[in-house]
């Protein structure tokens, strides 16, 4: 008895306290926005501009969310059911857009249309914000599709070419049984696009999520920005429970796809033009960026880079420390909400990572700075705890997933197997469970470190005195300095992310290579 | 003398009612088969048994001693000295053969598991295997090793799920004499749960034929092959 009332205790207070310190902040501004009608009537921020601008950022994010679905459905064909060489090559450059914190591309493009036209404020700020969120978001979408491309068994589409031509089996029975992917890759980019700060910031662009920092930070407006925040709450929550099935358990968050059923069909004409696309894919959405921002920061000559250099250089080991220990945290934590889901049937945090995952970024940043803006809570407020739970807020969510992913992969007999033998539950956890799911744990680990490292929205809200961070910098320099700083500072934060990058995958060929058993 | 006994149990998963007011004694040192179509309770009586799950209701005894009541699990699994050959095998990956047979040993002097894990190697026959991964098996080697490893732990009760299922008639033939010959070595009692009639009366002293949860023979081969009942008839194809 005693020990079922332990168990319970050691299941629900960790989970309690983390509800705590991740749902306070939303809940505590729900409160204040109902509260407030002394002031302010509840309703009273929902006007023609409100709605206007509602409107708009829909509107963008939807294109976004149409064009990237697009490209990366078509790319997630040719690159995970086609056979032809270096097919690995495209797969590895076409997700690296991924891993790189938008706003390095949102800046590499101005810098493009600058160079291009001598003006980087002659293209539509729309524009410009519609042409990066696609072609940093449409690897998610290929990566979305592609898994669940890899998925279907082969027999299903042999079975289709022996009534129909391959273009009719691929309408009739590929598209309906990817269809739930399609759905959630619009869906996630549709979140994403919304929630995103960097790009728009850097482009100009007014739309809700700018909006509300300004209302927030520039005119110290907070009733109204805590009443847009919620408007853009609600949205994001009417998305979200339209496709929660799918999005709780997010499949395609998995490290690796058992495909060995899958058919790949052969390229036998046309494999010199799928390779010319692909490369000019490939210019467009890395060589492009790259170059662009390249020229512009070597425009300012050298004395320029080394100013940047000086700039930057003090935030590089505070950027990393604080997106490793942001990892770390996240990885655990995600390994912890995983578990109790696959394993203890205990789905709710689960949840509410979810939950925490769809709020845009300058509505958490508002959230948390009134939730924990206390002298009781001011040891959060004032230290990097406070960015460190908005990191698990934004991130936590991959990492259960990835994490639970892997975990639904590795048997329930293999654990059982060890507590009929009699192994204690700390040695099963350190010597079956852990190995088993290394793999994935290290994914989710990479992933969040480049997340956190990325970080603009929230953390340029939120951080605490004598904190320095890459972003933060770059964008609050950005603000008044001229162009080839920027990107000066840009290429060498996208310098610094691709050294990581490069450690990671390094670290990863080992761990994978040791860890996979198959 | 009964070594196991199961009294009254019920069981579901869900809404899914699996076993029905369930009672039956498993003999000691005697195979017992478990027959019957997919989802009819065979495998849940040994996860039972095991004490991986509690019934809903009933009363499960192993030596006499009451080892779950209801849906309370009064000895855990690992005190129930059982051994479990799981229908996947379960076999740890990142474990050579060796350590998959050596895992669990505990509080024992090194030489002496060294000496333990090779000589039921021996017995098995696969004794240069030690240093291979699972996957470096063939289908009927994984299951030796599956087998070696339960059986090294020297069980009392031995929970066999279907692990023969899938491999070469010669194969089959060969894992079962070996387990028949420890059987009468160590006088363990075995639970044997197959699809295939045959393999069961083959196999079985006593041959349990089940159906949505209940049953519906028990007996020698004999006392099955004469049973009236119209759904062992069919099952069996007699």
């Amino acid at each position: 008895m005693g020990g079922r009332v332990n168990q319970q205790l050691a299941r629900y207070v960790p989970a309690l306290l983390l509800a705590l310190l991740l749902l306070g902040p939303i809940l505590a501004l729900l409160v204040r926005w109902l509260s407030s009608s002394d002031d302010i009537p509840l309703l009273a921020f929902i006007n023609a501009g409100t709605l206007l601008l509602v409107g708009k950022s829909l509107l963008l994010s939807c294109i976004v969310a149409v064009l990237a679905s697009l490209m990366g459905t078509i790319c997630g064909f040719l690159l995970y059911r086609l056979k032809f060489p270096f097919r690995g090559f495209y797969k590895i450059l076409l997700l690296l857009p991924l891993l790189v914190p938008p706003y390095i591309f949102a800046v590499a493009w101005k810098d493009g249309f600058q160079w291009l036209f001598s003006n980087s404020t002659v293209i539509n700020p729309e524009l410009g914000m519609i042409i990066v969120h696609t072609l940093v978001l449409f690897p998610l979408a290929m990566l979305i599709t592609g898994t669940a491309l890899s998925q279907i068994h082969s027999g299903l589409e042999e079975a289709g070419l022996m009534r129909v031509s391959f273009r009719k089996m691929l309408v009739k029975i590929v598209l309906p049984l990817i269809r739930p992917a399609l759905t959630i890759s619009f869906l996630l980019i549709l979140i994403i696009s919304l929630s995103d700060f960097s790009v728009p910031a850097f482009f100009g662009v007014n739309n809700f999520t700018t909006e509300i920092f300004t209302q927030f930070s520039a005119f110290y407006n907070h009733q109204l920005a805590i009443s847009q925040s919620f408007l853009l709450v609600i949205l994001c929550l009417i998305l979200l429970l339209s496709e929660n099935r799918y999005l709780s358990d997010a499949p395609f968050f998995s490290v690796h796809v058992k495909g060995s059923s899958t058919k790949h069909y052969s390229v036998h004409k046309g494999k010199t033009i799928l390779h010319i696309l692909l490369w000019i894919l490939l210019l467009v959405v890395l060589v492009l960026p790259l170059v662009m921002l390249l020229h512009q920061a070597l425009s300012g000559r050298e004395i320029l880079f080394s100013r940047a250099w000086e700039l930057l250089s003090p935030t590089i080991y505070q950027s990393a420390k604080l997106a490793f220990l942001g990892a770390l945290l996240i990885s655990a934590i995600g390994f912890w909400v995983a578990f109790m889901k696959e394993r203890s049937h205990f789905p709710h945090l689960n949840t509410m990572l979810l939950l925490t995952f769809i709020i845009p970024s300058t509505v958490l940043g508002v959230a948390v700075i009134k939730f924990y803006n206390h002298p009781s809570t001011n040891f959060i407020y004032t230290s990097i705890l406070i960015l460190l739970i908005t990191y698990v807020s934004r991130f936590g969510f991959i990492a259960a997933r990835i994490i639970g992913n892997g975990i639904k992969q590795v048997p329930v007999s293999l654990d059982e197997v060890s507590r009929v033998i009699g192994i204690p539950p700390i040695k099963r956890f350190f010597s079956i469970s852990i190995p088993l799911l290394l793999p994935a744990i290290f994914t989710a680990f990479v992933l969040s470190f480049v997340l956190c490292l990325g970080e603009l929205g929230t953390t340029i809200m939120i951080y605490p005195p004598g904190t320095e961070l890459m972003p933060v910098k770059i964008f609050t320099i950005g603000a008044n300095a001229p162009l080839a700083l920027t990107s000066s500072m840009t290429l060498i934060s996208f310098g610094v992310t691709m050294i990581f990058i490069l450690l990671f995958f390094l670290m990863g060929k080992l761990i994978f290579k040791r860890f996979r058993y198959e | 003398m009964n070594k196991i006994s199961l009294e009254h149990i019920t069981h579901r998963y869900g809404d899914n009612k699996v076993l029905e007011d369930f009672s039956f004694s498993f003999e000691e040192a005697k195979t017992t088969c478990m027959i019957g179509p997919s989802g009819c309770g065979k495998t849940t009586i040994l996860r039972l048994i095991s004490g991986l799950e509690a019934p809903l209701k009933g009363i499960i005894k192993i030596n006499e001693t009451v080892a779950t009541e209801n849906e309370n699990i009064l000895i855990p699994p690992h005190k129930r000295k059982i051994g479990f050959v799981f229908q996947d095998l379960a076999l740890w990956p990142h474990f050579t053969v060796f350590r998959n047979i050596a895992f669990g040993l505990k509080g024992r002097k090194t030489e002496k598991v060294s000496h333990q894990v090779t000589q039921i190697l021996n017995l098995f026959g696969i004794a240069d295997k030690a240093k291979k991964y699972p996957h470096q098996l063939s289908g009927g080697q994984k299951q030796m090793v599956a087998i070696a490893r339960s059986l090294v732990h020297q069980p009392e009760i031995f929970l066999m799920d279907e692990p023969l299922a899938n491999i070469d008639v010669k194969v089959k033939e060969n894992i079962l004499a070996h387990i028949k010959l420890l059987q009468q070595e160590f006088r363990f009692t075995m639970l044997y749960v197959t699809h295939d009639h045959q393999e069961a009366m083959q196999t079985g002293d006593k041959i349990l034929v089940m159906n949505e949860g209940v049953i519906e023979a028990a007996g020698t081969k004999k006392e099955i092959e004469n049973s009236s009942n119209h759904f062992v008839r069919s099952f069996i194809k007699l």
